[in-house]
C-alpha cells in the first residue's frame, strides 16, 4: 500500500512541528525517517498512524484520503519505541488483542497468534508476561501484535534505540528480512544514520519540520543537497573552510596541498583519525584506514600536506576551485 | 546493630506505642472489663446498631460515586490535559485542606432551610439537611480526592501507549478502557477505595454538623461513639470504639494488599 503525505502541517500550540511535508511512499518500500531529535519525525509518524489530527494538509492510502479516519480504522500496525507492551497480559493475549477486537473464533486466533509467535521466533514465551521479556523479545512481541491484523502499512518509531549494541544489529537485518518477505510499507523514524542507511530503500531526511531531502542512501551520502544533509549522514570535516568527509582527504606530497601538523593519532579499530592542526590555528581531521596509517608512518609533531581525493563528494569542485590545490603552499589555510 | 540505628529504633517505637499501641489496647481492654458476655449483649444496643447500619449505608452510596468521579476525573485530568483540568487537579485537593467542621458549616449554609438552595429543595420535597443525603453529601466532599490521588500518578507513569496501540489494533473507547485503562489501574484505585472507606466510616465533625446527630435517625458510628461518651454511657462507647477499629484493621490489611500488588506491580516496569 503506497502512502501519499501531502502538504501535512501541524502545530503544537504555537509551535510549527511539521511544515507543508510532501512525500510519496512507494507500495513494499522500507522508508527511514531520519533526523535529529525535535525534526518532527515522530509527529508525521504519528500522524499517518491517525493518533495525532493535523493541521493542514491530508494523508492517502493507495489513493483513499484517510486524514479524518479514526486510526482504530486505519489498519496500520505501529509499534512505539516503548513497545508499549499490555503488562497485565501475557505475550499470547498481547499479540491476540487485535484479533480478539475482530471476534474471530477461538481457534482461528489460537492458529493465528502460533503462527505469528513462531515468526518472531517467541514460540515459548507465549504464557510469559512482558516483564519476563528482554527489550529484544518484548520488541519482536510488539512486532507481532502489529502485524496480528495483517496491516498493509507499519510504522516503527525508533524500533531499536532501547537496545543493547548488539541485539540492535541482530534485530536490524532481521526486521529487514522480515520486511522484504511480507512485502509490507513500512516507515521507521529514527536519528540514527548508520541505522537508517543499513535497513532503509529509501530516506527522508526532516529538520526542523521540513524535508531536506529524499533519495537512497547511497545517492545521499555522496550527493547530499546541503550542508545539513551533509553532516547528519556522516562525519565531516573542513578543509580549506569547505566541508568534506574525512574519508575522501588523502595525504599528498608536500606542496601539492595544505600543509599542518599532526597534533594526535586516535586508533579506532581499523580506522585510524589523525587530527591536524594548519598554520593559522584551525583544527580539522582524517581518516585514514589502519594499512595506510602504517604505510604513512605518521607521528604526532610531524608536517604533512592534505587534499581532497579526485571524485569524491559534492565539494570536490569547490575544494578544487576554491582551495587546496589552488592555495599556495605557505598561505596553507586550512 | 550501631547505637544510632538502635536509637532510632526505639524512637520509632516509642513513637508509635504512645499515639496508636497504647490508646489501641486501652479500648480494646475497656470493651472486654465485663468479659464477653456484656460485650455481645452491648452489639445489641439498638441505637448502636442503628448507627452501624447507617454508616454502612453511607458507605455503600458514598465509596462507589466517589470510585467513578475519582477514576473519571484521573482520566480526564491525565489524558486531556488542559486549562481546565489543570485548575480541577488543584481544586480536587480543597477537601483535605480545608477542616471538616468547616465543611459541614458550609454545606449546611447553603442546603439547609435557610441556604441558598435549602428552599427550593424542600418545595420540592427533598430535605437535604439532617438527613441521609446530607450525610453522604459531607462523606463524599472530605473523601473527594483520595481514589484520584492514588490513581493521577499511576496513570501518569503508565502513558499512553499502551492505550494508543490497543486503537491502531482496532479496539474502541470502552474496549480500551475495560482491557487496558482499568485493568492498569486495579490496584492503585483499590488502595484508594480502602483509604476513602476508611474516611467515610470514620467521619465525624462534617458529618457531625450536617447530621443534626439524632440517635436512631441520623447518628452514625462515630456520632453513637461519640454520644455515648456526652451522656456517661463510657462503656457503650468503648464498643462502639472496638467496632470502628476493628474494621481499621480490616481496611489495612486490604490496604497492605493493595500496596503490596502495587509493589510487585511497579517492580514489573521496564
Amino acid at each position: 500500500m503506497s502512502i501519499l503525505l501531502n502538504e501535512v502541517t501541524k502545530y503544537f500550540g504555537r509551535d510549527l512541528v511539521l511544515d507543508n511535508v510532501t512525500d510519496e511512499v512507494p507500495q513494499g518500500s522500507l522508508t527511514a525517517l531520519l533526523g535529529p531529535s525535535g525534526s518532527g519525525k515522530s509527529t508525521l509518524l504519528r500522524i499517518v498512524a491517525g493518533l495525532e489530527p493535523l493541521n493542514q494538509g491530508h494523508i492517502e492510502l493507495d489513493g483513499h484520503d484517510v486524514t479524518n479516519v479514526p486510526a482504530r480504522d486505519r489498519h496500520i500496525g505501529f509499534c512505539f519505541q516503548d513497545y508499549a507492551p499490555f503488562r497485565q497480559m501475557t505475550v499470547f493475549d498481547n499479540v491476540a488483542y487485535g484479533l480478539k477486537v475482530q471476534r474471530l473464533d477461538k481457534a482461528r486466533i489460537r492458529k493465528e497468534v502460533d503462527d505469528l509467535l513462531s515468526l518472531v521466533r517467541l514460540e515459548s514465551f507465549a504464557d510469559r508476561y512482558p516483564r519476563q521479556l528482554s527489550g529484544g523479545q518484548r520488541q519482536r512481541m510488539a512486532l507481532a501484535r502489529a502485524l496480528a491484523i495483517k496491516p498493509e502499512v507499519l510504522l516503527l518509531d525508533e524500533p531499536f534505540a532501547a537496545l543493547d549494541a548488539q541485539v540492535r544489529g541482530e534485530l536490524r537485518s532481521w526486521v529487514r528480512s522480515l520486511q522484504r518477505e511480507l512485502g509490507i510499507t513500512t516507515i521507521l523514524v529514527t536519528h540514527d544514520q548508520a541505522e537508517a542507511m543499513e535497513i532503509a530503500d529509501r530516506l527522508v531526511i526532516l529538520n526542523e519540520g521540513r524535508i531536506e531531502q529524499v533519495g537512497t542512501p547511497d545517492s545521499m551520502y555522496d550527493k547530499p543537497a546541503n550542508d545539513f544533509v551533509q553532516g547528519f549522514l556522516g562525519p565531516i570535516t573542513t578543509l580549506n573552510g569547505v566541508a568534506c568527509r574525512p574519508h575522501d582527504i588523502e595525504l599528498c606530497e608536500p606542496g601539492q596541498g595544505v600543509t599542518a601538523i599532526v597534533t594526535d593519532i586516535i586508533r579506532l579499530g581499523f580506522e585510524v583519525r589523525v587530527v591536524v592542526r594548519s598554520t593559522n590555528n584551525i583544527s580539522s581531521w582524517v581518516q585514514l584506514t589502519h594499512d595506510e596509517a602504517q604505510r604513512l608512518n605518521l607521528m604526532v609533531g610531524e608536517s604533512v600536506s592534505l587534499r581532497v581525493r579526485r571524485g569524491s563528494g559534492r565539494n570536490d569542485e569547490a575544494v578544487l576551485l576554491g582551495g587546496a590545490f589552488a592555495v599556495p603552499y605557505d598561505q596553507g589555510a586550512l | 546493630m550501631t547505637r544510632s540505628r538502635l536509637i532510632l529504633r526505639c524512637v520509632v517505637l516509642f513513637y508509635i506505642a504512645a499515639l496508636i499501641g497504647v490508646p489501641l489496647i486501652f479500648v480494646f481492654q475497656q470493651a472486654f472489663l465485663h468479659g464477653f458476655g456484656a460485650f455481645f449483649s452491648a452489639l445489641r444496643d439498638p441505637a448502636m446498631d442503628h448507627s452501624i447500619l447507617l454508616t454502612a449505608l453511607v458507605a455503600v452510596v458514598a465509596v462507589p460515586l466517589n470510585v467513578l468521579f475519582g477514576v473519571g476525573a484521573s482520566l480526564w485530568i491525565v489524558r486531556h490535559p488542559s486549562r481546565f483540568t489543570r485548575v480541577l487537579d488543584t481544586v480536587i485537593d480543597v477537601p483535605l485542606a480545608i477542616s471538616p467542621i468547616i465543611v459541614g458549616l458550609v454545606l449546611e449554609l447553603v442546603y439547609a432551610q435557610g441556604g441558598w438552595f435549602g428552599a427550593a429543595l424542600a418545595k420540592l420535597g427533598w430535605q437535604v439537611m439532617f438527613s441521609f443525603p446530607g450525610i453522604v453529601m459531607a462523606s463524599i466532599f472530605v473523601s473527594l480526592p483520595l481514589v484520584s490521588r492514588q490513581v493521577i500518578p499511576l496513570l501518569r507513569e503508565i502513558g499512553d501507549h499502551q492505550e494508543q496501540t490497543a486503537s491502531t489494533l482496532g479496539a474502541g473507547p470502552v474496549r480500551i478502557f475495560f482491557s487496558i485503562t482499568l485493568r492498569s489501574i486495579t490496584w492503585a484505585a483499590a488502595y484508594g477505595v480502602s483509604l476513602t472507606l476508611a474516611r467515610v466510616i470514620g467521619e465525624y465533625g462534617a458529618v457531625l454538623i450536617v447530621s443534626g446527630n439524632i440517635a436512631l435517625v441520623t447518628q452514625t458510628l462515630t456520632l453513637n461513639i461519640g454520644a455515648n461518651f456526652d451522656n456517661f454511657n463510657n462503656y457503650q462507647g468503648f464498643v462502639g470504639a472496638v467496632l470502628l477499629a476493628l474494621s481499621s484493621i480490616v481496611l489495612l490489611l486490604i490496604l497492605g494488599v493493595a500496596r503490596h500488588r502495587e509493589r510487585r506491580r511497579n517492580e514489573y516496569l521496564a
